[in-house]
């Protein structure tokens, strides 16, 4: 029998869930208090709704054996916006939900079975909110998010901002299989790749210069006004300005990167990255953006029908803060906890009994299952099991033997 | 602290002699003498991985070095999410479908259906007979390719041919070229996006030299 999970699953110990729950509940009070409403979704769905109409690479997708393609969740995003677009289509919009759960990604590598990646994520989706104003509480949600989070100078938080309109005047002559090489292409940084996509000479300089740009977001904007007649820069203008303040005081460095672009193709506006220095290599800890058009794709006869929304990653928050140190309650010592043992086989009762007895009064107490000779062996078993007390109940008077 | 991966083997020498152009210093890497397999730059301000010619996009795709060099065919091969930032020019060679001189195939088109086709580069040779629509029995070995054929293993072998010796001294000849392959200098997407000067100055310095 096979004693280790499935390659590239892991299991997750207390003090992992302990960090998690720790992350996860902290985001979620930010959520709550801007009047998200938790939502759970399936972990399973139709392989349709989880590619999200093409933007999800379905070779990503963890398939299931069942009588129809289903496939295990790569992002929350999708199930979502199929269940605004369903059983919550008669709600009033905005619409404000927020999760926490886990996704699963198929990673293939040549020649060997794919391994399976699980990650817990915690994120918001605000649907039905118009663009300027739901992509503004978005950014502002986002930074309130994570000031919440232990981060400091030492993981220097960036927040990478994008739009994919920016490029749009340049882009919108080629024809649509060349603008998403294009959009790849700058996406990755391929400066190589993106010269041998034939492009016309003067474009392609163009693009080289804007994959070198980025920086201060109202500087990158006053560059891009000048050789760049995009209708969002305005809008970019004043969402940037709308949470500069914010981000200064929560030592957030904002850049505005016109190039980047979140791992999948889900988003057709603003897109965001918040990026962390790692202790080795730097670490994307939230990303997000506006997917109006995948919402139109499960809301096909809704007016309004638009959608933004982020997610962290939860383990690689947690990571971050182990390297730093832990986050603030680890390691302190757990509140008093009590171990319970018996004598005799027939005191296991009176024994459960006490157990509950401190349950009762808020004392974290175990069990010891079988029967103690004396307190001192008890004592022996609690100190070797963490805990600092010991109730050793012995024979009961008149009982068995 | 700037960290660049670079490959052990054929590439090292010109990789070091771009970098000192570039203004970084690794020369110590080549010392017959040296065994550290990370050294620091003269300068002090970087410091360089020696690593595996096919290891050099694992460290850069995972962001523990900022930079690498690695030969275009193990880009192609492994397709791992890293930036290419610059052709150096250098560690020309061509990714060639060979066969033996006596085999009467001298296209790769010709080639039989579902024969079998040895390679160290399976990936790159799947995409091309994929191309060409042509079924073949595709053999991963890690080595001494060239075996492939004049054992009867294969009928054909995908391989990189710098100056073509070692076909012609094992009696193969190189019938038709997948690409040409030289030495690439590629970087951490997300590094380069977070950069505050130093990696893009380094680039720039470099694309100067190889200007």
């Amino acid at each position: 029998m096979a004693l280790q999970p499935a390659a590239g699953a892991r299991d997750l110990l207390p003090r992992d869930v302990e960090a998690n729950r720790w992350i996860a509940d902290r985001l979620a009070e930010v959520y709550q208090r801007w009047g998200y409403a938790e939502v759970m979704p399936p972990s399973i769905e139709r392989l349709d709704t989880l590619e999200a109409g093409g933007a999800i690479d379905g070779g990503e997708v963890l398939r299931v054996v069942a009588d129809e393609p289903l496939g295990l969740r790569p992002e929350l995003t999708a199930s979502i916006a199929r269940a605004a677009g369903s059983r919550l289509a008669a709600q009033p919009r905005p619409l404000r939900l927020h999760y926490r759960g886990s996704r699963f990604l198929a990673e293939r590598r040549e020649g060997e079975p794919p391994r399976i990646r699980e990650d817990l994520q915690s994120g918001v989706e605000l649907m039905g909110a118009p663009s300027l104003a739901g992509d503004a509480e978005l950014l502002r949600l986002l930074l309130d998010a994570a000031g919440h989070l232990p981060l400091g100078a030492a993981q220097a938080p960036t927040l990478l901002i994008g739009h994919q309109g920016l490029l749009q005047p340049l882009l919108a002559p080629l024809a649509a299989p060349l603008q998403r090489s294009v959009r790849e292409a700058l996406a990755r940084f391929d400066r190589l790749g993106l010269a041998l996509l034939g492009l016309d000479g003067s474009l392609l300089r163009r693009l080289d210069d804007l994959l070198q740009l980025r920086g201060e977001p109202l500087a990158v904007l006053d560059h891009l006004s000048r050789d760049l007649d995009s209708p969002v820069t305005a809008d970019l203008r004043r969402l940037v300005t709308s949470v500069q303040g914010q981000a200064a005081a929560l030592e957030i460095r904002l850049q505005l990167d016109p190039t980047f672009q979140p791992p999948f193709a889900l988003y057709d506006g603003l897109v965001l990255e918040l990026a962390c220095r790692g202790l080795h290599a730097p670490v994307v800890i939230a990303s997000g953006g506006r997917y109006d058009g995948l919402v139109r794709r499960f809301s096909p006869g809704e007016a309004g029908a638009t959608g933004v929304g982020f997610c962290f990653a939860i383990e690689e928050v947690r990571q971050l803060l182990s390297e730093a140190g832990g986050w603030p309650g680890d390691g302190d010592q757990p509140a008093a906890a009590s171990l319970v043992a018996f004598g005799r086989p027939g005191t296991l009762e009176a024994a459960l009994d006490r157990l509950q007895q401190l349950h009762r009064q808020g004392v974290r107490a175990e069990l010891w299952p079988t029967p103690c000779p004396d307190a001192e062996a008890a004592g022996a078993i609690a100190r070797e099991r963490g805990l600092d007390r010991c109730e050793w109940l012995g024979p009961v008077m008149g009982g068995p033997a | 602290m700037i960290t660049v991966a670079l490959p052990k083997g054929a590439l090292l020498k010109d990789a070091v002699r771009r970098f000192a152009a570039a203004g970084l210093d690794f020369s110590a890497i080549t010392d017959p003498d040296n065994r550290l397999l990370m050294v620091p730059s003269a300068c002090g301000s970087a410091r360089a991985l020696l690593v595996r010619n096919g290891d050099v996009p694992v460290y850069v795709a995972y962001g523990q070095a900022q930079l690498g060099v690695v030969g275009y065919d193990v880009l192609r091969e492994q397709q791992r999410p890293v930036a290419q930032l610059l052709d150096l020019g250098f560690g020309g060679c061509r990714m060639a479908v060979a066969v033996r001189e006596s085999s009467p195939y001298r296209r790769a088109a010709d080639l039989p259906p579902h024969c079998r086709v040895a390679s160290k580069f399976t990936r790159c040779a799947a995409e091309y007979f994929d191309a060409l629509d042509l079924p073949v029995d595709l053999i991963h070995l890690t080595g001494s390719v060239e075996l492939g054929p004049l054992t009867g293993v294969s009928e054909a072998i995908v391989d990189l041919v710098a100056t073509g010796r070692t076909l012609r001294d094992n009696g193969l000849i190189a019938i038709e070229d997948l690409f040409h392959s030289t030495a690439r200098l590629v970087g951490h997407p997300l590094a380069l996006r977070l950069d505050d000067g130093r990696l893009q100055e380094l680039v720039q310095a470099m694309a100067g030299v190889t200007a």
